[in-house]
């Protein structure tokens, strides 16, 4: 053939042979399998068997010849196992591997929309550890404060009012703070379900009109120093 | 001449006689002894599998199988349920339905696996088959409650409709309203996937006048407070996924809901309990020895409360679980589940550095001795040993299915330090039914040369993080007969491995490389000479040939195709064409 390929390609010189493998990849992968053609082989004495009759299948067809020794030349892979491999070390739950671990993006929608605070307490109540639930009791949000790495998990259905709530949260971290931060001023933040930061008060606590309110639509807190400019 | 002993069967008792035969793999084999087997055996087929959509046409299925009752197809890539195939990549079923719509007038079933179903493919699917009974969608997107509204309006005869990790828009909870009131062949119906509030009424009113319904899954917005009512309406079911498993304790809703399972006789099967609520899971405690299948995967409670529940089903065979059951759990499961064939335990934490539950190797370890049926396994843990899984091993010679993932990539046996190429070595060497392996770890090429050598079952096989070198790739494809589904990312193999076996690759239904060290040149030399394979070079930096040949792509995906070249895809995806470099040599 014109091709000169210097390949064993598979050169369909009848039509029958041609109908027969193609029905044959349609339908049932496993016929490919040596094991199938060896058995028949065995009960069908004056018919070719399927090894005979598909030998150019079956046969290994390698573009390249293997050669024993991989990646002789070429020290791309040492680079990549040092580029791809590394894990990083400093994940954070913004920068963490696409597609690893591999949960099912269903799965992590469905109970790690909000991942779970870190070095968070074994005995806290479940709920605030691993999902956001938004039950008629319990609307937990994780919220950090400005200078603290913990971040904490808290039930806003306990709160009724901005009010409360960020005298609760001051209260909360006051633990983590070094003695010359004590006494500046904060501000509480939210995130909102479209993923933008406010500042608390831009919306209703809680409304029973149309509008969505904070209770609806947060997502997310942080508390930040006063003066501060970034998140 | 044997052709005559064939001869002298009438074509109708060949038919009788195949239509015993249901496994797609024989029927495929009696297709191939003569022509006139073909001829009767696509005749007379009713169920046809396509385990993917781009490996043969919808012209050709039609053709060939002209009576088909019942379709199963597949779309996208399996590494799609972890985000690693872009957006819009593809896996339309439309082009399907409207072949089946003109072909099939009495199609009954369609299943479906990660394609894209629209509104207007569901409204098709009402309008043409007449006596349409099952759909089901299983990780599923593109379409709206609207398609599934007129399923309900159009399908007197439905008998299963089930959403499972379906991405449904919910645009109307009243969907179900539109089952008319004469409508009652419901089996099975799965709605939990569905974010929205549903009608209630419409759904209660559904449940109770369906005498046959077996399974209902209810969505995370159906609160606790409802499901008595609802179990009251069925008490025939055999398989309940609850919604929201929470409410302010009430004794009277306690004891309501109490009452309503133990009406339950035939339960076999829970799963639900979302924001489960642990002071309501007693009241399913006096079913709890007839179940055979619980899935508390969504249910983030802790192991005094799991074990609380599962030590009392002791006729359990499949258990899916978080972390949260911990080592103890799996210990008390061990002793008490001695029917145990599945076991699932996924990560309430995946992204966390630090372990959040005293969850190790241990648990898995204690399962392997306690239940002798156990086959399947998924278990996702932050630390492994060679020992652990020689062990493990040795236990269970019966796995079939085994995934294993060790949270952290690249981690080594943490008792010795070594890579668990000897661990899973001993999986592949022991487990010789092993059909589907998950790898993760430290692993060198060492346990590919395992695989290869005792692997020759394994079906699927993923891979993640591993190896040294080619070789690695190389004992695989050369050694696994029986692989069908490979799937690879972050992995140094080449092209090498990959064109020194590329006849394997027309044996197998699919492979995906992600992030290795496969050139654009020899995907292009693949598609090339490989005129049965489509070779896609998926890359979303740009067009690939605007780099060296040199360069390794960022993903690619092979599979065999007796349809050539797909016809949709989107601008990322680059198919390596065989004709026009064959033109120029």
């Amino acid at each position: 053939m014109e091709l000169q390929l210097g390949l064993a390609l598979p050169t369909h010189n009848s039509a029958e042979e041609f109908k027969l493998s193609k029905s044959k990849q349609i339908v049932s992968s496993e016929l490919w399998r040596p094991s199938c053609g060896s058995e028949s082989g065995k009960h069908v004495k004056h018919k070719r068997n399927f090894e005979e009759s598909f030998e150019r299948f079956l046969k290994p067809f390698p573009l390249l010849v293997w050669s024993g020794q991989p990646n002789e030349e070429d020290d791309r892979s040492q680079k990549v196992r040092r580029n791809i491999h590394t894990p990083n070390e400093n994940r954070s739950e913004e920068s963490h591997l696409v597609g690893w671990p591999p949960v099912k993006s269903w799965r992590r929608k469905e109970l790690h929309q909000h991942h779970p605070a870190r070095g968070q307490i074994r005995n806290d109540r479940i709920q605030a550890n691993g999902n956001q639930s938004r039950g008629p009791n319990s609307l937990y949000v994780k919220v950090n404060m400005e200078g603290v790495t913990i971040g904490r998990k808290i039930n806003l259905r306990l709160f009724n009012s901005y009010k409360t709530l960020t005298n609760a949260l001051i209260n909360m971290f006051a633990k983590y703070q070094k003695s010359e931060e004590a006494g500046e001023s904060y501000t509480l933040t939210f995130r909102n379900e479209q993923g933008d930061w406010l500042q608390v008060g831009h919306v209703p606590w809680h409304t029973l009109s149309v509008c969505r309110s904070f209770i609806d639509t947060v997502r997310r807190l942080v508390l930040l120093k006063n003066g501060s400019e970034t998140i | 001449m044997r052709p005559k002993l064939a001869y002298s069967f009438p074509e109708e008792v060949l038919e009788h006689v195949f239509s015993f035969i249901e496994c797609d793999k024989d029927r495929g084999s009696i297709s191939l002894v003569c022509k006139s087997w073909y001829e009767i055996e696509r005749w007379c087929r009713r169920r046809v599998f396509v385990g993917n959509c781009y490996a043969v046409s919808p012209a050709t299925v039609v053709n060939r199988f002209p009576k088909v009752r019942s379709i199963t197809i597949k779309g996208k890539p399996h590494f799609a349920d972890f985000n690693l195939v872009p957006e819009g990549w593809g896996a339309y079923v439309g082009p399907w339905i409207k072949a089946m719509a003109a072909a099939y007038p009495w199609l009954q079933e369609i299943r479906l696996k990660r394609m894209v179903v629209t509104d207007e493919c569901l409204e098709l699917i009402a309008k043409s088959f007449k006596n349409f009974g099952v759909l089901v969608l299983t990780s599923c997107e593109g379409f709206t409650t609207d398609g599934l509204a007129a399923i309900a309006a159009h399908c007197r005869n439905l008998r299963e409709l089930e959403l499972r990790e379906s991405e449904v828009e919910d645009i109307c909870g009243h969907w179900l309203s539109h089952f008319p009131d004469s409508y009652t062949s419901l089996v099975s119906l799965n709605i939990s996937c569905l974010g929205n509030e549903v009608n209630l009424s419409a759904l209660e009113r559904l449940v109770s006048r369906c005498p046959n319904l077996q399974t209902l899954r209810l969505n995370r917005a159906v609160p606790l407070d409802k499901l008595a009512n609802l179990l009251r309406g069925a008490p025939q079911l055999v398989e309940l996924g609850t919604g929201a498993y929470t409410s302010e304790m009430r004794p009277e809703v306690f004891s309501n809901l109490a009452e309503a399972f133990a009406g339950c006789r035939q339960l076999k099967s829970l799963s639900g309990f979302w924001d489960v609520l642990p002071s309501y899971l007693p009241a399913v405690y006096p079913i709890c020895s007839n179940l055979t299948s619980l899935n508390m995967s969504y249910a983030t409670i802790q192991s005094p409360d799991l074990i609380k529940l599962v030590s009392q089903c002791e006729n359990l065979q499949r258990l899916w679980v978080l972390d949260y059951i911990e080592d103890a759990g799996l210990e008390v499961i061990a002793a008490s589940c001695k029917d145990l064939r599945e076991l699932r335990v996924f990560p309430s934490d995946p992204f966390g550095l630090e372990p959040n539950v005293a969850l190790t190797e241990q648990g898995l370890v204690s399962v392997s001795e306690g239940c002798s049926k156990l086959q399947s396994v998924l278990y996702f843990c932050r630390q492994m040993s060679n020992v652990a899984l020689l062990t493990i091993a040795r236990n269970r010679p019966n796995m079939t299915r085994f995934r294993l993932c060790i949270i952290e990539p690249q981690v080594p046996d943490y008792l010795t330090q070594d890579p668990l190429d000897a661990g899973f070595g001993a999986i592949v060497e022991h487990c010789k039914d092993l059909r589907r392996l998950s790898l993760s770890g430290l692993l060198t090429d060492r346990v590919f040369e395992y695989i290869g050598t005792y692997g020759k079952k394994l079906e699927m096989l993923s891979v993640a993080f591993a190896g040294d070198s080619d070789l690695g790739l190389h004992h695989v494809l050369s050694g696994c007969d029986n692989l069908r589904k490979l799937e690879i990312r972050d992995c140094p193999f080449g092209d090498k491995a990959l064109l020194a076996n590329a006849a394997k690759l027309e044996t197998m239904r699919s492979l995906w490389m992600s992030s290795c060290l496969v050139s654009y040149g020899a995907c292009k030399l693949l598609g090339q000479k490989m005129p049965m394979l489509n070779v896609e070079v998926i890359d979303e930096r740009g067009p690939p040939d605007s780099r060296p040949d040199s360069s390794p792509v960022e993903k690619l995906y092979i599979y065999r195709t007796v349809s050539g070249p797909r016809l949709d895809m989107p601008g990322y995806v680059w198919r390596m064409e065989g004709d026009s470099a064959l033109r120029i040599s």
